[in-house]
């Protein structure tokens, strides 16, 4: 049986804070490499309606690998790793009595991985570069731990998803150099999973002669709504499908070296459904191989 | 500088990583009950009254109780609460306890006749949200066997949104602390009906939804 919370669904948000998105696969040869940490705490949601509900305070806090290489100058492999995720729920304590009334939890577990390939659709160097991805979503997490079933580090389930992303990069200015670019996706999901589609805009410009740059990332997920529902299954610890969000976030990176650079970021959501309602935060260091 | 920012990154998750209390806040008057009353009590009859406090969280509590009758010809009442029916007429049945701050009391008014009459009783209430989740419906709870019957009417709705949605019976609106779980909700429209076994008509004060998960508190219905 399928098991998602909203928890889970912020994952989504945060791993796009994580990856560096846009449509230009990697040189032959060349990588990317990320390690980060992003975290998220949050003591409300958003309700199936849109609206905001008070839930116990949970947190989710990961420390993960992200690797893209240049098998060709058209072809990229991608993986992202939670290599640990921790997810917490606070103790529920009596004001009257201050006795504990639900003790809190925690869960630590590697998250779930994703494994992608990305393909240049157009010749490098294409003034609009348009590029397809597969990904494949590996479920490496934990689901349905806890004495209330309710700590997970994943979804439980594998999912498969297209991607096509198309930029382009200008000049603003004569110091500024910039970039943006957009993509839609379709999330097919299993385990009675509502498949999703996806899409984003990215914009970025580089700042200090290309050692500073920011980046503002707008994330959807529409749900088609064709999972279960608590209706539809007789599993007791079924949790809500059909989660929706559009989010945005910004990140900076600033390239201490040629290759080895720092980043931080926040994101947070415009609006949602079954989903978490708190700002995330994530830094990290990367190392940019194609330089 | 590596190690450096990886340290940092460590530290931050470690540092936000930590279990927290949320405070709830279940505050209630406590209350002190008749929960067994006869309406008619055969002349010459002996019956056993039984009574509940319930703290100011909504939790039982043995205390000592006080039982008294008002007219003691016509009940006699002693301090375990058992009764003798001595002389036809009418007359109150008074609990009381005294926390030292605090004096409880609860009447029943019983009748001395020819035959020890109980009548069933059914109490009925309104499950309402207290949520941004659709929650909705009559209810009537009936005595049944040696346990109650939940009947939610055909008027009943609930989202069908939200993980892990239960149903209790408990004594404190807020809290499930000390609830009677019924179970998972697995009807979310019309009418449908849970049976409970061992437990008294007057023993919990509301029907209470939680999503069990989450601690979150969808809505309730107070039985009236």
């Amino acid at each position: 049986m399928k098991k998602i919370s909203f928890i889970l669904v912020f994952l989504f948000a945060l791993q796009q804070m994580a990856i560096a998105g846009g449509p230009w696969p990697q040189p032959k040869k060349k990588g990317y490499i990320k390690i980060s940490g992003w975290w998220v705490k949050f003591d409300q949601h958003y309700t199936d309606r849109g609206l905001l509900d008070p839930n116990v305070t949970t947190g989710i806090y990961n420390l993960s690998f992200y690797g893209e290489y240049g098998f060709t100058d058209r072809l990229t492999g991608i993986i992202y790793a939670p290599l640990f995720t921790r997810n917490t729920t606070n103790n529920i304590v009596s004001a009257t009595t201050n006795e504990v009334i639900t003790p809190g939890e925690a869960l630590n577990s590697m998250g779930d991985i994703d494994i992608a390939i990305k393909y240049g659709l157009t010749k490098p160097g294409a003034k609009v570069p348009v590029s397809a991805t597969l990904l494949l979503g590996i479920p490496t997490g934990r689901t349905g731990r806890g004495d209330l079933g309710n700590l997970q580090t994943g979804d439980g389930e594998f999912n498969q998803m297209i991607q096509i992303d198309a930029g382009t990069s200008f000049r603003l200015g004569k110091k500024v150099n910039g970039y943006s670019s957009a993509y839609i996706g379709f999330n097919n999901r299993t385990k009675e999973f509502s498949e999703e589609f996806r899409y984003g805009l990215e914009f970025g410009a580089g700042f200090m002669k290309n050692k500073f740059w920011l980046a503002a990332k707008l994330n959807a997920i529409e749900s088609f709504k064709n999972g279960a529902t608590a209706e539809t299954t007789t599993s007791a610890s079924i949790f809500a499908n059909n989660s929706e969000f559009v989010s945005y976030s910004l990140e900076g990176a600033y390239y201490v070296t040629k290759q080895f650079g720092i980043s931080a970021g926040f994101g947070s959501a415009f609006r949602g459904e079954i989903i978490a309602a708190a700002p995330a935060y994530t830094v990290g260091v990367f190392w940019d191989l194609s330089k | 500088m590596k190690r450096l920012t990886f340290l940092f990154v460590s530290m931050i998750l470690m540092g936000t990583g930590c279990i927290g209390d949320d405070i709830l806040f279940d505050t209630l008057d406590p209350e002190l009950r008749i929960t067994n009353a006869p309406d008619v009590l055969a002349l010459n009859d002996t019956y056993t009254f039984e009574a509940m406090y319930l703290n100011n969280v909504g939790v039982e509590e043995m205390v000592d109780l006080e039982w008294s009758s008002l007219n003691p010809d016509i009940i006699s009442i002693d301090s375990d609460g058992m009764a003798e029916a001595l002389s036809e007429g009418t007359t109150s049945i008074r609990v009381q306890y005294d926390d030292g701050t605090n004096i409880f009391q609860d009447d029943a008014i019983v009748e001395v006749g020819d035959m020890t009459v109980v009548t069933p009783v059914q109490r009925t209430g309104t499950i309402n949200t207290t949520s941004s989740y659709v929650l909705t419906g009559d209810f009537t709870l009936s005595e049944e066997g040696n346990g109650v019957k939940l009947d939610i009417a055909a008027n009943y709705q609930a989202s069908t949104a939200l993980p892990g949605l239960y149903v209790y019976l408990s004594n404190n609106p807020n809290s499930i602390a000390s609830a009677y779980e019924i179970g998972a909700v697995q009807t979310f429209s019309g009418a449908h009906s849970y049976t409970i076994p061992n437990t008294g008509i007057n023993d919990y004060n509301y029907v209470v939804y939680f999503c069990k998960p989450f601690n979150v508190k969808v809505g309730h219905g107070d039985i009236d």
